[in-house]
Formats: structure tokens, sequence, C-alpha cells
């Protein structure tokens, strides 16, 4: 009789479910803090080659110019945005330590 | 003892050929994305994931476990008569691997790896003499359910990551942020990679060593000689396979978003680990596929092309069986002819080996030959280039137009009125 451990499918189907969301909301809601922080980041393309349909290097200017025209025209205060900067970064802090967590636990294993 | 001691030299060779040819086909897993999205240069992302391939060889043996104390019986065998056995199974493995990828059919190392081990073994030994229990769960069902899972969660991601960061006013959005994200998501699948595939070959060697006495069948960790030349294997095979790809930048990416992008690696990368720690030998390229098509499908009205999906599952599909065949087959010339079935086995690996350099060298680089099914997977999704509005931007956009009719209604009353 073949026994088959069912229970493991689930276990690493919901480690790997938690993990991947944990690790994309975490960093989702940083980006997202940091736009409201009036500092929305634009990151061009390390190298543009013609595998890039996403994003031209005149498409990225103008998302610049976008990105900086928003900031100034934020209505939210100095102190507003500073805790909102600070989020920002307390959430990429969280995300990382989800990565760090979860490869820890797997060297522990 | 002289002809085992070099048939086991003959499994190291081919094993870590193996492991080679492993990391050369799987380098677009972990970097098909990054590179398409821009995050990293293609040069930095290929010695990134040899690295990193590298280090994640070092993290897990669990994986080693399932493969040298798992799936075969090694009580059911006798020592020096399973090492010919082993051999013809990495025969088969490399003969199929080899073949699928001259004619640019969809397949998976990991799972020829097995199908060639089961095969040889059936025909070697007996049907006693395979574990079809952890066959059956930790090799069949974690194929069977690993790219769905990882589908699923690089669905629910990417809607997690998109609904995160929307914006109604037009405004900057900081999507692009996720080209950041990328660079450590792309770096955590090579890991992962690491800790999974190199792990094989170091279970395929191990099962070599014990079967010919050099390590106790008590000792389920392999030897740290073993864990090095294995990483270094994949790692070198890594870096040699990025430079195809690097050659063929440009053609055959499909459209990938940053968002979709670090959502995709993420659920590979998370599905792998998992996996890795508790012992499941997984196929990398095909929870990467699944990741892909499950990113795609992630974004505003994006359909799925059942037919490409169909003709890469037929492929996953087919792999076990037909390396089994193939393993089969070698093992076959063993039973039949002894040492000489060994040494007709030596020279056919050779002749495939040679066969595919000078192919390879004669063929041109191209899309269709050197980016991994991954890339290929992206193609089963079909996404619009302009997304359907959601459902709040549709009701607002409705609110905006009976706000422009009641305004439109009450300035033709006014210039009535005036009349």
């Amino acid at each position: 009789m073949i026994e088959i451990d069912w229970v493991a499918f689930l276990r690493v189907a919901g480690a790997a479910l938690a993990g991947a969301m944990l690790v994309v909301g975490f960093y989702a809601v940083g980006l997202r803090m940091l736009v409201r922080a009036g500092r929305a980041p634009v990151v061009a393309p390390a190298e543009f080659t013609d595998a890039i349909t996403v994003i031209s290097e005149k498409e990225a200017r103008k998302a610049a110019k976008a990105a900086a025209k928003a900031a100034k025209k934020s209505p939210l205060t100095e102190g507003q945005k500073r805790l909102a900067l600070l989020a920002a970064y307390g959430s990429f802090a969280l995300c990382a330590a989800a990565v760090v967590a979860g490869l820890v636990l797997i060297i522990a294993k | 003892m002289e002809t085992a001691a070099l048939i086991v030299v003959l499994v190291i060779a081919l094993a870590l050929f193996f492991d080679f040819t492993n990391g050369f086909h799987d380098t677009a897993n972990a970097m098909a994305t990054p590179i398409a999205t821009g995050a990293l240069k293609p040069k930095v992302a290929v010695m990134l994931a040899a690295v990193l391939n590298l280090v994640g060889a070092f993290l897990s043996t669990e994986v080693s476990q399932t493969i040298s104390h798992g799936i075969i019986n090694e009580k059911e065998i006798t020592g020096l008569s399973f090492l010919p056995i082993i051999f013809a199974g990495l025969i088969g493995a490399i003969t199929w691997n080899m073949l699928t990828w001259l004619l640019g059919l969809p397949s998976s190392s990991s799972h020829a790896l097995f199908g060639g081990l089961i095969g040889a073994t059936l025909v070697g030994a007996s049907a006693a003499a395979i574990n079809f229990g952890a066959v059956l769960s930790k090799v069949v069902l974690p194929a069977l359910i690993a790219p769905f899972t990882a589908g699923v969660i690089a669905f629910a991601a990417t809607r997690l990551a998109y609904a995160i960061t929307r914006r109604y006013d037009n405004k900057p959005d900081g999507r692009d942020g996720f080209r950041w994200g990328q660079i450590f998501t792309s770096s955590l699948v090579a890991l992962a990679h690491g800790t999974n595939d190199a792990q094989k070959t170091m279970g395929v060697i191990t099962l070599a060593l014990i079967a010919v006495g050099w390590q106790s069948s008590a000792q389920a960790d392999p030897h740290l000689w073993v864990i090095i030349a294995c990483a270094l294997a994949i790692a070198l095979g890594t870096y040699m396979g990025g430079w195809r790809i690097i050659r063929t930048l440009g053609k055959g990416l499909t459209d990938v978003k940053p968002a979709q992008g670090f959502s995709a690696e993420t659920s590979t990368a998370a599905t792998i680990l998992a996996s890795s720690a508790f012992g499941f030998a997984l196929s990398t390229t095909q929870v990467a596929s699944g990741s892909v098509i499950g990113s795609g499908l992630g974004r505003r009205g994006s359909t799925v092309r059942w037919r490409t999906v169909g003709r890469i599952t037929i492929g996953w599909v087919l792999t076990l069986p037909a390396s089994a065949a193939v393993g089969a087959f070698a093992a076959l010339l063993v039973v039949w002819f002894g040492n000489w079935g060994i040494l007709l086995d030596a020279i056919l690996a050779v002749a495939i080996i040679v066969a595919l350099f000078l192919r390879s060298r004669r063929s041109a680089v191209d899309a269709a030959n050197a980016m991994s099914e991954v890339a290929d997977s992206g193609l089963a999704v079909k996404v619009p280039r302009k997304a359907p509005p959601t459902r709040r931007r549709r009701a607002l956009l409705r609110e905006e137009a009976q706000q422009k009719a009641a305004d439109a209604s009450r300035a033709t009353d006014r210039k009535d009125a005036q009349r």
C-alpha cells in the first residue's frame, strides 16, 4: 500500500503562498508609501535592448518628469511625507526580513 | 574491483556533465524575466545566477537524500551490479535531454534524470528495487502539483501587487520600483535552483558511492567533495549557458511588466525553496513556467492560449516515460552484453555529447533553441497592450459620464430659459 503524505503538499503550498504574499505585499506597500512620500521611483532599465518592450528611453524620461511634477503637487505636509517615507522603509525591511526568515527556516531544517 | 572503480569514475563524470547541462539549460529560468524587464544587465544577471547557484547547492541536502535514499531500494540490489544501472540511467537522462534540446521540445532535466534511473532499474534489477511510494509522493505528484501551485500563487501575487499600487488619478504609481525588487527575486530563484537541481546530481553520485561501498548507506548526507563538485558544475553550466542568452537577447521574449516579473519570480522561489525543504525533487523549469503563466493571467484582460499550454504540457508528460525508455534500453545493453554493454553505453554517451557539441556549433543561436521553455510559457497567455478598466475605474467613468450628461442638460435648460 503506497502511503502519500498529502499534508506535506498542503504545507509546501501554504508556506509558498504565505511567503510569496508577504514578500510581494510588503514590497508593494513600500512602493505605495514611497509614492505617497512624493518619491515615486522611476527606474529606467539597466540596459535598453530590443527585448525590452516595456519602456523606451523616451518613455523613461517622460515618466521621471511626471513623477517630479506629481511630487511637487502633493497635498501632504512635510511631516506626513516623512511618516510615509518611514513607513516605506519599514515595509521594505519587513519584506527583507520575510525572505531571510524563510531562508533560515530552510537551512535550519 | 578495478572495473567497479572505473565505472564509479565514469558515473561521476557523467553525473557532473549532466549537472553542467542542467545549469546551462536553466540559466534562463532565473534570469529571463529580469533581463526582459531591464532589471539587470545581461552580463550581471548571468554572473549573479552562477554565483547564487553555487551558494544554493550548499544550503540543503533534503533533495539529495530523496534521490540517494528514497526512490531506489538499495537493499534489493547487490552493490556492484547497481553501478551499471546508475550509469545506464544517466545515459538515458542525458540522451533524452540532448534530443529534446536539439529538437526544441519542452522537457525537464530533473524528470529526465528520474525517468532514466527508474527505467534502467526496472530492466537492470527488478520492479521491487523501485520504491514506488517515494517515486509517486516525491517525484510524480510534486511534478503535477507544483507548477499549478506556483501558477496560482503567481496569479494571486500579481493581483496583489497591482491592487496595492493601483492609482485612479493617473499620477505615477511607482510600479517601476518593482524593477529594483526583481534584482533580489531573480537572485532568490537562482539560489532556489541551486538548492533543488544541484542536489539531484549529488544524490546520484552518493548512490554510486554507496553501491561500491565507499560510503555507508546509513550516512544520508553527501560527502563534502561531492557537494563542492556538483555546486561548481552547475555554476559553471549556468555561467556558460548565460552567454547564449546574451547573444540571443532581443528575440523571443514576451512583454513582461516589472510588477508581473517580480510576482512570478517570488512565486517560483517560494515554491522551490519550500519544496526543497521537504525533499520534493521538482522540475524548476516547470515551476518557473507555471509562475510565468499565472502572473500573465494576473494581468487584467489576459486570456490563455490553450494550444500553447497543451504543447508545453505534452512535452512535460512525455519526459518521464521517454527518458525511462532510453534508460531501460541502455540497461538492456548491460544485461545482454555485461561489461561490453557498459562500454557500448559509454561510446553512446560520448557520441551523443560530441554530436551535440558539433550540432550546437553548426546551428545558429536564436531564440528558438537558446531560450528556455519559461520564455515560451509567456506565449501561453495573451495579454492586451491596453488593459481593460477595473470595476472601480468603470464606476468612475460611468459617474463622470453621468455628470457630463447632467451638466449638458442643465446648460440646455439654461439656454432654453434665456430664450
